[in-house]
């Protein structure tokens, strides 16, 4: 008897605050997200008519597209990136705590400063980069990063790298921590290559830094947010804009609370599929073990 | 059992001697203007020694956010805060949540501290809901020196102003700066072109929504901006910069003109400052009439302040020649208090050019509702770099515009 | 001379990926030590400042008033981190070593917690706490900075606390141990770098909150120094350098966090040694 409500005792606690201030919002949120609102008066029940009007409206599909944009993006750089920088830095030469102090230093920083920052490298005159590419005689590599429609997602999206990749690698390192040196030494010893000890001993042992690194890159590319609000504010007329600032436009700036709520719906949504699929995968491979 | 007398006698003690708050939320967060706020406060506080005030200030966008969910939350937290006039300030008096302020001129009008022309700004439905503290205007900014290194005078009408651009280009400078990566200087333009134009009442009726963003007349404003564009006059990459930025080529010397606030004087550095001078944006039509743009920023009561009383005190002074004297001679700025003159020969001219038009505007997205503004502004930026599409644009527009105000 | 070569290796990448990353940074840092003026008539953001002038750190720490929220950030992020740690450890553990009928829902709660976008949680959130009297107190805010970061946080810790063998957890129930025993004594002790890096993180990214400091506090004193940070910036005007010298001195505290609990990061503290 007592063994079966165990967990319930540990869980009570995280459970019930997790409620309250949590999950009880997010209920509010679908709620409203079915109304007319404008936050101050009352609102008004209006069915599926914001839904309706999201499929229809060109800047939030925009907004979609450029979302997963930032989810390829994530996923293809941040992780194996972020992988490469804590086994390399993880080394234990003399200064390597330096380097990984370094490398950790974006996430240090806010976001509207990291989006401050990065307007002035990628400015169009002055910027560093342009300024280094016109320099080595690059001059036609040197675009109009910010206000070019066509480029503008992808410079963000190096923007937010900028702090991704050094998060995917403190996770990274984390991980590291659990896997057996015993069991590498051993590999060595079985004659395994580098790559053979890293594919077959490392990574498999790597696996919970794994789920966590792409769980939260895919999470964080669908609710990417602050660089996109500071650097451009989804400008030029909307070509970097991505749901999350499209929903605070339309409920902080517009006024539309429902329309908002109903965008907020469909972020959660699609993100929740994603990792429920990806999420419900892990589990089964656990219970198989 | 000491001990709790004397706590009791301390509770007493505070509850008595106990200053009257009030709360004042602003966001202004510059620093010269929220060291002139915090002078004022400080003489407030010695005038009337019974009331404490606490300042509390906000970047300003975050405040915009914040305004809504003060006003709309069941238990007031701010006794005065600080906004715009016009359209902004009548949506919160439409809906209850702002409190007309007439007893701020007990006895007194509105006219003896105030022009005529704010008020119909300043209230609703005949009732005074906001009282102004400052206000500026708009014109077009430009270098003096660089003007008379090429022999420039300030133009007139728009041909002498495409003439100037031209003689501009041809030296190497950018004729017009503009940093549209916040939309709003974008906003400028039009409603300056539309006043230009087509005159106060259609602009008025247009931010009302009342006017179809397909009308022919719409469509002029647009051709006149095209020739600026589709010569080249403006900066490139303009969606790049931020206003400031846009500002730095125009302080360097490699623009040559920028419609912008008066602000502007407040960010330039201080080899330039004495060197800017403005003109009135050039007449078009000269069967218009010239109006101006005047944002005019203030004060106003929540519904839910639980202080109205203290609140009234504040804005009475804050409407008195002493403090308005105060803040605009602190600034630069123009004061809204008839009684005060210009700070400075730059304030005059500003304020001679609006003396002398026969009416104001406030801002497209401080007139229109904020839904429109939004779309508006970025189909604006789009038309810059786009001018081609504007027929699709306008169309786009116009359905947003039946689907926000129903008609 | 393998080694040699490994070593040069090492030092030439790290250095080569170090300089390409501290590229920006070192944009803010000239930034932060010029003045306005120069930033206006200099024609780049990247150059040394003609004149290094510490002003504007002395600016932002004091119209920052940065004094005043070091330490409300402080206190808000340090029993934040504490409490939220706290509670996911008991969270996750329950999640990750019984077996009961509620489990992967539960868990799918708290991890459909981290993919709601914040910003729809402003107003109930913040309607809540004027309601319960717990707007514009520090206490509100770390409530809910602890609440919001469960799900994360049990996520996080249940994901290593699988990989520990359950020969650990049946041998320690076989000597008798009550449930909270072994999970002070034997599971918490293993999870020692993840909650290592839990809390990096998790500092990080409140100390660095800016949203939920701006809509649960209103008093000036009362704020944070990423809010304090904000109003450094003008409704028209923005004190590029005096923000990146704010900037600056905020980041020092996450940093100076990262190096404390990077020494949790050796390998085979205490896992190699049970694996045996």
């Amino acid at each position: 008897m007592k063994k079966k409500l165990t967990p319930y005792f540990f869980l009570a606690g995280p459970l019930t605050l997790y409620s309250i201030w949590v999950i009880y919002p997010i209920f509010r949120t679908f709620v409203v997200s079915f109304t007319r609102w404008d936050g101050m008066t009352r609102p008004r029940f209006v069915g599926w008519e914001n839904f309706i009007r999201l499929f229809n409206d060109r800047y939030f599909i925009l907004s979609l597209l450029n979302n997963f944009k930032w989810m390829v993006g994530f996923v293809i750089l941040s992780i194996p990136l972020g992988l490469f920088f804590a086994m390399l830095m993880d080394q234990k030469y003399p200064g390597h705590k330096v380097y990984k102090s370094l490398v950790y230093l974006p996430m240090a920083l806010s976001f509207v400063v990291i989006g401050q920052i990065w307007s002035w490298v990628l400015e169009p005159s002055g910027g560093i980069v342009n300024t280094f590419l016109r320099w080595i005689g690059l001059e036609g590599l040197a675009k109009p990063w910010l206000s070019d429609p066509k480029i503008v997602t992808y410079s963000l999206i190096w923007a937010a790298l900028w702090r991704q990749i050094p998060y995917a690698m403190v996770l990274f390192l984390a991980g590291l921590q659990s896997v057996d040196k015993e069991h590498v030494e051993a590999a060595i010893v079985d004659g395994a290559n580098a790559f053979q000890r890293f594919w077959y001993v490392i990574l498999p042992e790597l696996r919970p830094a794994m789920v966590i690194t792409i769980t939260v890159n895919i999470i964080d590319s669908l609710r990417a947010f602050d660089i996109v609000f500071v650097m451009t504010r989804g400008g030029p007329y909307y070509s970097s804009s991505v749901m999350a600032n499209y929903m605070y436009i339309q409920a902080f700036h517009n006024y539309r609370m429902g329309y908002g709520a109903a965008i907020a719906v469909i972020q959660f949504l699609i993100t929740l599929g994603f990792i429920l699929i990806y999420v419900l995968n892990v589990l089964k491979r656990e219970e198989r073990l | 059992m000491k001990k709790f007398l004397v706590l009791v006698l301390a509770a007493i003690m505070v509850f008595v001697f106990a200053k009257e708050r009030i709360v004042i939320n602003s966001y202004m967060s510059d620093p010269a203007p929220r060291k002139a706020l915090a002078e004022l406060v400080e003489i407030f506080q010695q005038k009337y020694p019974d009331y404490e005030v606490v300042v509390n200030t906000f970047a300003h966008e975050d405040f915009k956010v914040l305004l809504r969910t003060w006003l709309a939350s069941p238990k007031g937290t701010a006794d005065v805060v600080t906004w715009f006039a016009g359209e902004r300030m009548r949506y919160f008096a439409e809906m209850g949540l702002i409190v007309p302020v007439e007893e701020v001129f007990e006895g007194a009008k509105w006219e003896d501290y105030f022009p005529e022309a704010f008020r119909s700004t300043c209230s609703y439905k005949d009732k005074i809901y906001f009282i102004p503290q400052s206000w500026y205007w708009w014109g077009v900014y430009y270098r003096k020196s660089v003007f008379e290194k090429f022999g420039i005078k300030e133009p007139k009408t728009w041909d002498e102003f495409l003439q100037v651009c031209e003689t501009l280009k041809k030296n190497g400078i950018v004729p017009i700066t503009i940093g549209t990566k916040f939309p709003w200087t974008a906003a400028g333009w039009f409603d300056i072109l539309n006043l230009r134009v087509n005159g106060l009442d259609y602009h008025i009726a247009l931010t009302a929504g009342e006017v179809p963003y397909t009308d022919p007349k719409l469509l002029k404003v647009f051709e006149y901006w095209r020739q600026i564009i589709d010569k080249g006059y403006l900066l490139p990459n303009h969606t790049a910069y931020e206003w400031q930025e846009a500002a730095t080529f125009l302080f360097r010397g490699q623009a040559g003109m920028y419609y912008m606030g008066q602000f502007i004087k407040d960010v330039a550095p201080a080899e330039v400052k004495d060197d800017l001078d403005f003109f009135r944006f050039p007449i078009i039509d000269p069967t218009v009439a010239p109006y101006e743009e005047t944002p005019i920023d203030g004060f106003m009561v929540p519904a839910n302040a639980p202080n109205k009383k203290g609140a009234i005190v504040f804005l009475r002074f804050i409407a008195s020649k002493e403090a308005q004297e105060k803040f605009a001679k602190d600034l630069g700025r123009l004061a809204a208090n008839v009684a005060v003159a210009p700070p400075d020969e730059h304030a005059k001219k500003g304020l001679d050019m609006i003396l002398a038009s026969a009416g104001v505007a406030q801002f497209y997205d401080r007139d229109t509702n904020p839904e429109m503004a939004e779309v508006g502004m970025n189909a604006f930026i789009e038309f810059m770099q786009n001018p081609d599409r504007i027929t699709d644009i306008l169309k786009r527009l116009e359905a947003e515009r039946k689907r926000i105000y129903g008609k | 001379m393998k080694k040699t070569l490994r070593a040069t290796l090492f030092y030439v990448l790290c250095t080569l990926i170090v300089v390409l990353w501290m590229v920006p940074f070192v944009v803010a840092f000239f930034t932060a030590f010029k003045t306005m003026d120069e930033i206006f008539m200099l024609r780049n953001f990247w150059s040394p400042p003609k004149t290094w002038t510490f002003e504007n750190f002395k600016i932002a720490w004091v119209e920052g008033r940065m004094a005043r929220y070091f330490i409300n950030t402080a206190i808000v992020t340090a029993v934040s981190v504490a409490g939220t740690l706290f509670l996911s450890s008991l969270s996750a553990y329950a999640l990750a070593w019984y077996e009961f009928k509620l489990r992967t829902a539960i868990l799918m709660i708290f991890v459909s917690g981290m993919l709601i976008p914040f910003q729809m949680l402003l107003i109930p959130v913040y309607r809540f706490s004027v309601v319960t009297g717990l707007y514009d107190t520090l206490t509100g805010v770390i409530l809910f900075h602890i609440a919001f970061q469960l799900g994360f946080c049990t996520f996080f810790l249940r994901n290593f606390m699988v990989t520990i063998p359950s020969s650990l957890f049946d041998a320690a129930r076989i000597d008798g141990a009550g449930a909270f025993k072994i999970y002070s004594k034997i599971i918490m002790p293993l999870v020692k770098p993840a909650v290592a890096a839990l809390s990096i993180l998790e500092f990080t990214w409140i100390w660095n909150d800016y949203l939920w400091s701006l809509i649960l506090l209103q008093s000036d004193a009362k704020k944070t120094v990423t809010i304090g940070l904000t109003t450094l910036q003008g409704q028209w005007i923005s004190s590029w350098n005096v923000i990146a010298a704010g900037a600056l001195l905020a980041a020092t505290v996450p940093v100076i966090v990262f190096l404390i609990f990077q020494r949790y990061f050796i390998q085979g503290l205490t896992l190699g040694s049970i694996k045996g």
